[in-house]
């Protein structure tokens, strides 16, 4: 038995191999669409048992029976099932769906119930606007969320959310899910985890001593890498403010499809390889350019993508290493580097 | 050898009717255009244009079978790098121009039907990328970059400027 007995309501939801009797019983009980409170435990830079988290994200599942990111997310799924040891639970980063159907998410849950530890979510824009987060809040609860492991503090947001461009334009659902599909659409504009959450987050960390470990989870990046791609938070800033009185925390983020680190004050961030397709880097100096990856081959479609997993020790450094399907990283990377 | 009568007679005819042309049509040595023809110009490039930017991103649906088009994985044209070709491209074992590129991204990765390589629609994916990438440096045969083409700084719904916040080593 794991510390998860005293985490929140939302793990109740976790698939962790039992995807549909979660959703059953979700649907039974009533989806709390709300924000999820903290669980209570003890944490500190002293109480950290070293243990192994893994990160899997952005499938971009299409609702066509069979697809070649079906098979790439199966491939991750057993990467992840084949590390020793394994990782005490996932956390997905968003973007399971393509386009927000409910089909691609209960594809992706199938797929994902072959992980035998708890899996903890967050939506990515893919997973969102098509209708407004119903369907993946219906099978995975609150996409705002904290929990105690082993010490240290876990934190998740949803990060995808954009100001209201498709009233005013009479736009159907499907055609504001097709903007938000678009990386570059100029339309949508910067994404953000918006009011609600920052004050949310406020309380959180409240209580929390300045020397306690945290973990945070977004889609997009808490830094400003990119905004034309979103590859960046709006209210990062703010959220890094709040943050500010911890002496380290560890960001962790979909969406960008490559490896990509930063360290901003006691913030590092690191972006995540996707199981679907690389992006390329846009035109901007990396502030870590030993952590750009190779680029990746066309022809091969598993190339440039794969899971990825962190061992925390009991002094709070990690080890951050990527699990790519092909042989993509710089020697910088290659065996892992602390974060 | 005999000489090729065709060949003669063509010889002869071509640089008198390009002779004739010249001095019977001033279109053919015509002033430098006006701002408006050159408006007009750049607005016939940029529906060209325009429309690429659509096929890049799905409009055509023979282009795929799998859902995916050019813009998922190049978003903005990103490391399409249309300045470098002609290229050897490895998978091919040839030198080929974008064209050709843009037909295997079709066929492999979306597995979709190629355009013909003389179309409007080629034209206009060809004008897309390229229009993406102007003012980079013609590079045939560069080994490409697999970054975004141009710093697109801002965009409607987008901040004209950063944070400033970013790069703190």
């Amino acid at each position: 038995m794991t510390d998860f007995d005293k985490v929140s309501r939302r793990d109740f939801l976790t698939i962790s191999g039992k995807a549909g009797l979660a959703t059953l019983m979700a649907s039974a009980v009533g989806v709390n669409f709300g924000i999820v409170q903290v669980a209570e435990a003890a944490v500190g830079k002293g109480n950290v048992t070293p243990f192994r988290f893994a990160i899997l994200t952005d499938a971009h599942l299409f609702s066509m029976p069979v697809h070649k990111f079906d098979a790439q997310m199966a491939d991750a799924v057993d990467k992840v099932m084949s590390m020793k040891p394994l990782p005490d639970f996932v956390v997905y980063c968003g973007d399971i769906a393509q386009n927000g159907k409910d089909d691609q998410l209960r594809k992706g849950m199938k797929i994902l119930s072959k992980l035998t530890m708890p899996v903890h979510f967050i939506p990515g824009e893919h997973d969102w606007y098509l209708d407004m987060g119903a369907a993946w809040r219906g099978h995975f609860g609150s996409p705002t969320w904290s929990f105690d492991h082993k010490g240290v503090h876990f934190i998740g947001m949803n990060s995808i959310l954009v100001r209201d461009f498709w009233t005013a334009a009479g736009m159907s659902a499907e055609e504001r899910m097709g903007v938000m599909e678009m990386l570059e659409s100029p339309i949508a504009g910067p994404w953000g985890v918006r009011e609600e959450q920052l004050d949310w987050l406020k309380k959180d960390v409240k209580k929390l001593a300045p020397d306690t470990p945290v973990v945070v989870f977004t889609h997009s990046p808490l830094w400003d890498y990119y905004p034309r791609w979103n590859f960046q938070t709006e209210d990062a800033p703010e959220i890094r403010q709040i943050l500010s009185k911890f002496e380290r925390v560890m960001a962790f983020h979909g969406h960008v499809h490559q490896t990509v680190y930063n360290k901003i004050g006691n913030l590092s961030s690191v972006g995540t390889l996707s199981t679907s397709w690389p992006w390329p880097y846009p035109d901007v100096k990396l502030p870590y350019p030993d952590m750009q990856m190779y680029r990746s081959d066309p022809a091969i479609f598993t190339d440039g993508d794969g899971a990825q997993h962190i061992d925390l020790e009991s002094n709070f450094s990690g080890v951050m290493q990527y699990d790519p399907f092909g042989d993509m990283l710089t020697p910088a990377m290659k065996n892992g580097f602390k974060i | 050898m005999k000489p090729n009568i065709k060949n003669v007679v063509m010889g002869l005819v071509t640089p008198v009717t390009l002779f004739g042309l010249l001095a019977i049509n001033p279109a053919l040595a015509r002033e430098p255009y006006t701002k408006a023809e050159l408006a007009d110009q750049e607005k016939a490039l940029l529906a060209v244009v325009d429309h690429g930017r659509d096929l890049w991103h799905g409009s055509k649906a023979s282009m795929s079978t799998n859902g995916l088009a050019c813009g998922n994985c190049h978003p903005d044209a990103a490391a399409s790098n249309p300045q470098t070709f002609p290229k050897f491209q490895a998978d091919l074992g040839r030198v080929i121009p974008i064209r050709d590129m843009v037909n295997w991204c079709i066929m492999v990765p979306q597995g979709g039907q190629p355009l013909d390589a003389n179309s409007e629609d080629m034209v206009a994916m060809e004008a897309y990328a390229f229009y993406m990438y102007r003012g980079e440096k013609i590079q045939p045969g560069l080994a490409t970059k697999q970054t975004a083409p141009v710093v697109v700084k801002s965009g409607p719904g987008f901040p004209k400027k950063g944070s400033g916040i970013g790069y703190d080593k």
